[in-house]
């Protein structure tokens, strides 16, 4: 695997566009972080000039490299958030990363050391809420090695205002099964609706989830339950993201192992997270 | 930077520079080799370390406050023994010429001697006796707030230790200088303030406190003022050479603990934001000395004037 060094790069935005309500869309030039940033890593940035104290977590959405830009796409739901939103184009922006480790790829889901492809039958990748950002990257990933065998997307959220999420993951996704909490666009219901059907359509041999807790939680039991390999990203209220503040710390279910979620994670497997 | 500016024998303990990463906010510093040239740390000073490894408070254990943070991590660390075994030859092999201090604390009077003595071995360059967690019981506190008890657990670490003692305060007292006469008095070779304040978050939704501690400790900028006042009044108090801390960001801010009466500083939070602040304010500190025709950082040290 290729060594990565974290640095704190001062980026600027290129783009900070509004994708519905309260979701925002931040094209950072910083050609460092780009240039080294793996699907399932994430960034902590801050605005020098805002008035919070602590970086922001975000998943990197998606990088371009030849570029030098990261896409991230975030909440506004605090103070911290609205001041990002209320950043234009030209404007500084402090990037420290990349974080963590990322999503592993492979037969068993370690790294398969060179490709980062996984192997077997199909990949489902499943996102909730802005959980869905880093699964974008991670989709074009897997579209870009294997064209005949792109992953399958399972997408839960509010309602039908947040398909935008459609457009960033269509070129990289064989299908993409949307569940709505009201009803107002595909199937009505959670993510975990929607997995009979895709289970029986499909020979779904890796699974990588990114959304709310709870949602994972079901998800990755089923999963378990079919013996299909299962990784989730999690999130936790942090202060550093380099593994020194211990803000995010949990204990392994299986290893019973101190775990930091950014500096061991953010992405584990899932009988690790959560009870069988 | 002009290391013989900045070169600080603090209580025995050398550095190159006066600035150490504090207790809790810097690792064990090897954490930090990514961002920043560790031999340019003055001190790395250690995650408080128990005797029995901790998980630390369940919970959230971290929450954004008006400039700083709240924390409750309850002192979460792999305890003494596997420190010893796992940790401290690694920091030793990556960062061979830093000074390294250990801050721990403990339950009981005893306990505090047995982890002096077990600290007293090659590569620990002096300790930090934490009795100011505001976290855990078992983080000293008790301690912290009774002039006697501090007294006696520094005594319990002198006789264990031949190693430079610095004994860290809580600023959770009436008054610090009380405190800290109360341990010079016990024999400690420094001290080191302020800890963290203890504050508390409400989540006016829920009605619950956001911290799964229900209280926490106050960090960052916002405690700076508190702190270099608490230094300003210690250092009237005391001949021992005093550790300043509390909201440091940058080399003024360092400075104005300096002026206060502290011989070195520590940056805390400021880790968490910007990875390479040990250096800047080191820098920034030399910078400082630089442009006021200063030989040596000690010319600053107590020289506020009133």
């Amino acid at each position: 695997m290729l060594v990565l060094s974290m640095l704190v790069e001062l980026g600027y935005i290129v783009e900070n566009n509004i994708l519905s309500d309260d979701v925002r869309a931040m094209v950072i030039q910083a050609p460092q972080v780009a240039a080294q940033a793996e699907p399932g890593q994430f960034v902590m940035v801050k605005n020098e000039s805002g008035s919070t104290f602590l970086r922001r977590p975000f998943g990197v959405a998606d990088v371009d490299r030849e570029r030098g830009r990261l896409l991230l796409i975030y909440r506004v739901a605090g103070k911290g958030t609205r001041e990002l939103a209320g950043l234009e184009p030209t404007m500084e922006i402090s990037v420290e990363g990349p974080l963590g480790g990322g999503f592993r790829f492979g037969e068993d889901g370690a790294s398969d050391g060179c490709a980062g492809r996984d192997k077997g039958g199909r990949t489902l990748l499943i996102g909730g809420g802005v959980g869905v950002a880093p699964l974008i990257y991670t989709a074009r990933h897997l579209a870009e090695l294997e064209p005949d065998n792109k992953p399958l997307f399972l997408l839960g959220v509010r309602s039908a205002d947040e398909l935008f999420w459609q457009d960033y993951l269509k070129d990289f996704t064989e299908e993409i099964m949307v569940t709505t909490n009201d009803g107002s666009a595909g199937k009505k219901g959670f993510a975990i609706d929607a997995m009979p059907e895709l289970l029986e359509k499909y020979d779904i041999s890796h699974i990588k989830i990114c959304g709310p807790t709870i949602m994972m939680e079901g998800l990755a039991k089923l999963a378990m339950e079919r013996g299909i390999e299962c990784q989730v990203s999690l999130e936790k209220r942090m202060a550093c993201g380099i593994g020194v503040c211990l803000g995010c710390t949990f204990e392994g279910k299986v290893s019973g192992k101190r775990w930091k979620i950014c500096h061991d994670g953010p992405v584990f497997p899932a009988e690790e997270v959560f009870e069988r | 930077m002009n290391f013989e500016r900045l070169a600080t024998d603090f209580a025995g303990i050398k550095m190159k520079t006066p600035v150490m990463g504090a207790s809790g906010t810097f690792g064990f510093g090897i954490e930090y080799k990514d961002f920043l040239d560790l031999s340019d740390v003055g001190a790395i000073i250690s995650k408080g370390l128990t005797p029995l490894p901790r998980p630390g408070n369940n919970g959230v254990r971290v929450a954004e406050t008006p400039g700083g943070m709240l924390n409750c991590i309850g002192l979460e660390n792999p305890g003494i023994d596997g420190f010893l075994r796992d940790i401290l030859p690694r920091v030793r092999q990556e960062a061979p010429d830093t000074a390294f201090i250990a801050n721990f604390s403990a339950g009981t009077v005893e306990d505090y001697g047995m982890m002096a003595a077990k600290l007293d071995v090659d590569g620990v360059d002096g300790v930090e006796v934490n009795i100011s967690c505001p976290n855990v019981k078992e983080g000293g506190i008790v301690f912290g707030t009774d002039p006697r008890a501090a007294a006696a657990v520094t005594e319990a670490v002198k006789k264990n230790t031949k190693k430079p003692v610095i004994v860290k305060l809580s600023p959770n007292v009436t008054d610090i200088t009380v405190m800290a006469r109360a341990v010079e008095e016990a024999g400690a070779d420094a001290i080191a303030l302020i800890n963290t304040l203890t504050g508390m978050v409400i989540d006016i939704r829920t009605r619950r406190p956001l911290l799964g501690n229900v209280t926490g400790g106050l960090s960052g900028p916002a405690v700076k003022p508190i702190a270099v006042r608490m230094v300003w009044q210690a250092a009237q108090a005391v001949k021992i050479p005093i550790l300043g801390l509390g909201g440091i960001t940058c080399g003024e801010d360092a400075v104005e603990f300096l002026l206060a009466g502290a011989s070195a500083v520590a940056v805390g939070a400021e880790n968490f934001v910007h990875p390479d602040a040990v250096v800047r304010v080191a820098e920034d500190i030399d910078a400082y000395l630089e442009a006021g025709g200063m030989k040596h950082v000690s010319e600053l040290v107590g020289q506020v004037r009133l």
